[in-house]
Order: structure tokens, then C-alpha cells, then sequence
């Protein structure tokens, strides 16, 4: 067997597990952990197209998670469309609000674009929280909306058990690794990468960079709204406070950053390792220690910052190449990991 | 036909005027050498070329077209790439990645663009490096870089802003081979240099320039016994009898 054959094994083989759990894991509670663990995996690959390749660090994507859990939402409580059709509108949506934000904001540096993107989100969730009604449109202000679990059927997005939302998620999370995969490697993906490090030498060599992350932040606030209307279908009651909350714009960049920005397995890595913290501080901590998560997170990422400031990533993929290399006698080519991480 | 065009070109930043009613021409094919003292204004008017600076005053021309206003990853497409005289890699990725930035100004195609940036590591004899990371080469290595993701733009005019600076004499030779090289596929060629030898040896016509002004143009024997270059460089206390 080649080195790429064990490679492709090793990813159909996680696919399969992955299809499988459902059939061996009975527990609600448990699966209810994975569809939150892959939803934020699949979260933190939207938002990575933009946090990641794009070099800037944005914080405010719960807008984006609101904009898609509103849209779709509205639309079918008062419209009767179905949260499908739903789900594209809040997507396209949250696209056009991206362009907006991102605008402005993307000739700024560093800290005063992440403070830019989390006032934007903020200024979105205090406006929900203010708006009983919107033209014709019924918002609800701070009480939110709450979808009656009457039609069930997946034409309505809407399910009795965990199982079709787990299955839901997880092929929307390989969907967006697949793209994410795609535009790594594509013209875009070489483009947001070179912007992202050296804005300068890339308009130099031909690169409209404000351009290419204009189109990166269409996509990732477009990925992130369908994932707010996964949400909304999901807990069937969304207000300002769980959707377009800081929590979720903080946690992906959490897990981003700890796991690797900018890299494929990054945000699944991620996911990995801190969702089951947040889940198990939440169900032990919850009332006595309510906030545990992030300061085990922040203390995580300290010590990821120090010693392996991209990500864990990098240190696993080396550790997985090491051990293809003791199996194989290190004689095939080394893969260049630096070229597109 | 003159495919860099100046006229007048004048660049202030606040009250300091770092060129200063500059005009110059290069014909196509040529090779011209931009010299001055430390802060004469030579990046500055690059960067006035290139599109990072919008001009105070004066008119650019490339290849018969105004550019006065044009930005640089337009005028990159249109064919007049530049070197940045502080190396700016990207240093998290390979020198091929490097590279291959450049080479997606002439193709949407990864492959293609692999292809063609492997071609220009191949010319410049720079393709045992190509899987290195770029924040891993030498001083050497680095400036050989900026000239190979220039050149994977397919340019027709090349600003090379002190490329030799730091190198060592035999780098240096190296590096006049490759630009001589450049020239003989037919590239226009602007270049920026301290090292004299390097000037000399390489340029068609040398324009020298003190606090923004072009105070001496001409061969490199006619600037090089020329008074006024001579002042600029050592100073008014030095003049020749
Ligand atoms: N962005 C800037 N803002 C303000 N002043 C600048 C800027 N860039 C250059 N200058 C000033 O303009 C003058 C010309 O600088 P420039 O870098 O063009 O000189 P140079 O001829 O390239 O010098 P060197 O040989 O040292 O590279 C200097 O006095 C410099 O301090
Ligand atoms: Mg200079």
C-alpha cells in the first residue's frame, strides 16, 4: 500500500465511523454533543475562509448565524416557505450584509478589525432586541421567535429524533471541507493567503486583495447563515441572546486559533478537543462555576499561542507524517505540509 | 518607443518633497540604472511608478498609456512588476507557493500556473529551493525570490530595487548574469543599485538623482566623471581638480 493509499483509508474510514455512530450511539445526549460538535466544526470552516486564509481575525459571525436563523425562521412562520428555501434566502443575505461589513472594515489592522467586526455584531443583536416588527415582518424583539414541532417531514427542516439533524450537519460539514479543500488550492485560496501575509508584495504581483476578501467573507457569511438556520430547525426557538450572541463569535475563533486557522483540519481539530470541554464544564460546572469553559479555554490558547502558534494542527499532522514515515522507511517524498496549510 | 515615460514627476510627503520635477524615458529593451545617495527619492519614484503612491504632480506613461492613478495589481496585469527593495516573502509558504502567486496573473489554473512558476525557479537556477519555506532562505535567496515572483508575472518592464544589496561579490556577478539574461529575452529593465561595479556593468544609461532632483543622465563613463554626481556622493569639500 502507498503512503496516499493510506491516506485515502484513513479518510473513508473516519467517513465511515462518522455515518456509523448514529447506528451504535442510542443516547440523545450523546448525539446531541456530536450534531453541537460538528456544527461548530462546520462553523469555524466557514468562518475560517475569511479568519484563516484572509489573515484577519473577525468576531462577530454570530450576525451571520442570526441573519440565517431570522431569515428562514420568518419565512416560515409567517410565509409557510419551507426553511430550505429559507435557509438560501438568509444565506444570500447575510452574503450582502458581509460585503457590507467587510467593506469598511477589511483596510483596517489587526485589533481595530476584530473590535470593528464585534461591534457590528453586537449593533445587530441590540437592534433585534429592539425591533418588535419590522415592516410586515415579525421579529419579537428580546422574546424571539419559537417554531411549533407540528410539521414534522423534511420538507420542513423539521424532525422528530437527533438522527436526521445529526446526518444533516455532518454532510453539511464535509460539504464545506470539501470547499474549503478547493479553494485552498485554487487561484482564490493563493490569492487570500498572499494578501493575508504581505497585502503589499501581493498587489505587487497582481493581487486586488481587498477584492479577493471581499469574496471570502460572501462565502463564509453565506456558509455561516445556513448553519443559523441548522440552529434554528434544530432547538426550534431562537432570540437575539442564543444566536447572535458573542459566545458563538468568540468560541469559533477559539476553536480556530487553537486548533489552526488557515489549515483544513484546523477547525475540525478544534472542535475535537474544546467542544467536549464546554459540553462537560457546562453539565458538571454549569451552576457552580458557569463561565469554567472559557477560562479553560483562554488558558488553552495561551499555551497553544506559546508553543505551537499555529495550531495544534501543524504538530499532529507532523506526528501523523512521522508515523507513515516509520512505516514506510521515510523513502517516498516527504509531503510539504507548509506549501498549503 | 519609450516604454516608461516620466514627465515631471514631483512626490511630496507632508512638507518633505521626496522627488522632485523628475522626468524620464526608457526605451524599450534597454536597461536604465537609477542611482543617488541614501534618500535621494529612488524607491519613492518606484513606488510613484508602481502605483503605491499616487503622484503630487507630473504624468507617468508605460507603454503609451497614463498610469498616473492606476493601482499596482492593474498595472502588474498590464505587464510592469517591481521588486521591493525590504524583501517582502510570504514566510509562511514554499518558494514555489511564492512563486506561483505571481504566474496566476496569466492563468486561473493551478496547474498551469505550477507549471510556469517551476519554469521561472528553472531559469533562475533556483528550483532545489522550491519546497523551502520562504521564511527559511538566506539574504541571497530571498532577494533571488522577489525576482522570481516578479518574473512569473510575465512583465515586459521590471523595477528591481536594489536586488544586490547585501550579497556577496560573487552573488553579485551571479545576480548581473541573471539580469543581463532578463534583458536578452527581451525585458525592459529599471533597475535601482549602490554597488557601482553592478551599475556600471549593466546599464545602457544611468540617471542620478540628489534630494528628489535629476542632477546628471547619461552613459555610465559620461555620469561617472560627471562634477555634480561626484559632489552628491562625496560632498562639496571634495571636488576634483
Ligand atoms: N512613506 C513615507 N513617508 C514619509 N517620508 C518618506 C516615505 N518614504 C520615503 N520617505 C522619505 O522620502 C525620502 C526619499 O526616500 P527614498 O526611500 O525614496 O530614498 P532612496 O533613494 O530609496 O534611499 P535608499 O538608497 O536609502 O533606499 C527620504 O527622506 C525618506 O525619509
Ligand atoms: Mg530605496
Amino acid at each position: 500500500m502507498t503512503r496516499q493509499n493510506i491516506n485515502r483509508f484513513a479518510l473513508i474510514l473516519v467517513g465511515v465511523v462518522a455515518f456509523g455512530l448514529p447506528l451504535v450511539l442510542r443516547s440523545p445526549t450523546y448525539l446531541h454533543i456530536l450534531i453541537l460538535l460538528y456544527l461548530y466544526a462546520y462553523l469555524t470552516s466557514s468562518w475560517n475562509l475569511v479568519g484563516g486564509f484572509a489573515g484577519v481575525l473577525p468576531l462577530g459571525h454570530s450576525a451571520f448565524i442570526g441573519i440565517g436563523a431570522y431569515a428562514s425562521t420568518i419565512l416560515s412562520l409567517q410565509y409557510g416557505i419551507s426553511p430550505w428555501i429559507g435557509m438560501i434566502v438568509g444565506g444570500i443575505l447575510a452574503a450582502i450584509v458581509g460585503i457590507l461589513i467587510g467593506f469598511p472594515t477589511f483596510k483596517m489592522r489587526g485589533a481595530y478589525f476584530a473590535l470593528a467586526t464585534i461591534a457590528f455584531g453586537e449593533g445587530i443583536r441590540v437592534m433585534v432586541e429592539n425591533v418588535d416588527n419590522l415592516g410586515p415582518l415579525k421579529i419579537n424583539g428580546p422574546r424571539g421567535l419559537q417554531i411549533p414541532p407540528t410539521n414534522i417531514g423534511f420538507g420542513n427542516y423539521m424532525f422528530a429524533g437527533k438522527e436526521p439533524y445529526y446526518y444533516i450537519i455532518l454532510v453539511m460539514l464535509l460539504g464545506i471541507l470539501a470547499i474549503t479543500y478547493f479553494i485552498s488550492r485554487s487561484k482564490l485560496g493563493y490569492y487570500l493567503n498572499a494578501g493575508g501575509e504581505e497585502p503589499e508584495a501581493a498587489m505587487a504581483l497582481g493581487v486586488n486583495v481587498a477584492r479577493a476578501k471581499l469574496i471570502a467573507m460572501a462565502m463564509s457569511s453565506f456558509f455561516t447563515a445556513l448553519a443559523g438556520t441548522f440552529y434554528a430547525q434544530f432547538t426550534l426557538y431562537i432570540h437575539p441572546k442564543s444566536v447572535i450572541s458573542l459566545d458563538f463569535s468568540f468560541e469559533i475563533a477559539f476553536i480556530a486559533l487553537i486548533g489552526g486557522r488557515g489549515s483544513i483540519a484546523g477547525p475540525v481539530l478544534g472542535a475535537l478537543l474544546l467542544r467536549p470541554v464546554s459540553d462537560f464544564s457546562r453539565i458538571y460546572f454549569g451552576s457552580t462555576l458557569p463561565g469554567l469553559h472559557l477560562i479553560i479555554f483562554g488558558t488553552v490558547l495561551i499555551l497553544v499561542m506559546i508553543f505551537q502558534p499555529r495550531g495544534l494542527q501543524e504538530p499532529l499532522t507532523r506526528a501523523y507524517n512521522r508515523l507513515l514515515d516509520k512505516i514506510f522507511g521515510g523513502t517516498e517524498q516527504k509531503e510539504i505540509t507548509h506549501e498549503y496549510s | 518607443m519609450n516604454i516608461l515615460e516620466i514627465k515631471n514627476l514631483v512626490k511630496d510627503f507632508g512638507g518633505l518633497r521626496a522627488v522632485d520635477t523628475l522626468s524620464l524615458s526608457i526605451e524599450e529593451g534597454q536597461i536604465l540604472g537609477l542611482i543617488g545617495p541614501n534618500g535621494a527619492g529612488k524607491s519613492t519614484a518606484f513606488n510613484c511608478i508602481a502605483g503605491v503612491y499616487p503622484p503630487t504632480g507630473g504624468d507617468i506613461y508605460f507603454a503609451g498609456e497614463k498610469i498616473n492613478r492606476s493601482k499596482p495589481w492593474n498595472l502588474c496585469k498590464k505587464g510592469l512588476a517591481r521588486t521591493f527593495q525590504i524583501v517582502k516573502p510570504f514566510s509562511s509558504k514554499s518558494v514555489l507557493y511564492n512563486v506561483m502567486v505571481g504566474s496566476f496573473v496569466t492563468t486561473d489554473k493551478t496547474s498551469v500556473a505550477k507549471e510556469k512558476a517551476l519554469n521561472v525557479l528553472r531559469l533562475l537556477q533556483f528550483e532545489d529551493k522550491k519546497d523551502e519555506r520562504a521564511g527559511n532562505l538566506t539574504i541571497a535567496e530571498r532577494k533571488r525570490l522577489e525576482i522570481a515572483r516578479a518574473l512569473a508575472t510575465e512583465p515586459k518592464l521590471l523595477l528591481f530595487d536594489e536586488v544586490m544589496a547585501g550579497l556577496r561579490p560573487a552573488e553579485v556577478d551571479e545576480m548581473v548574469q541573471i539580469i543581463q539574461n532578463l534583458r536578452h529575452q527581451g525585458i525592459t529593465i529599471f533597475v535601482i543599485e549602490h554597488i557601482m561595479r553592478a551599475i556600471m556593468a549593466l546599464s545602457d544609461r544611468i540617471v542620478v538623482i540628489h534630494f528628489g532632483k535629476k542632477i546628471a543622465e547619461g552613459s555610465p563613463q559620461e555620469v561617472a566623471s560627471d562634477e555634480n554626481v561626484i559632489k552628491a556622493y562625496l560632498g562639496d569639500e571634495y571636488v576634483v581638480s
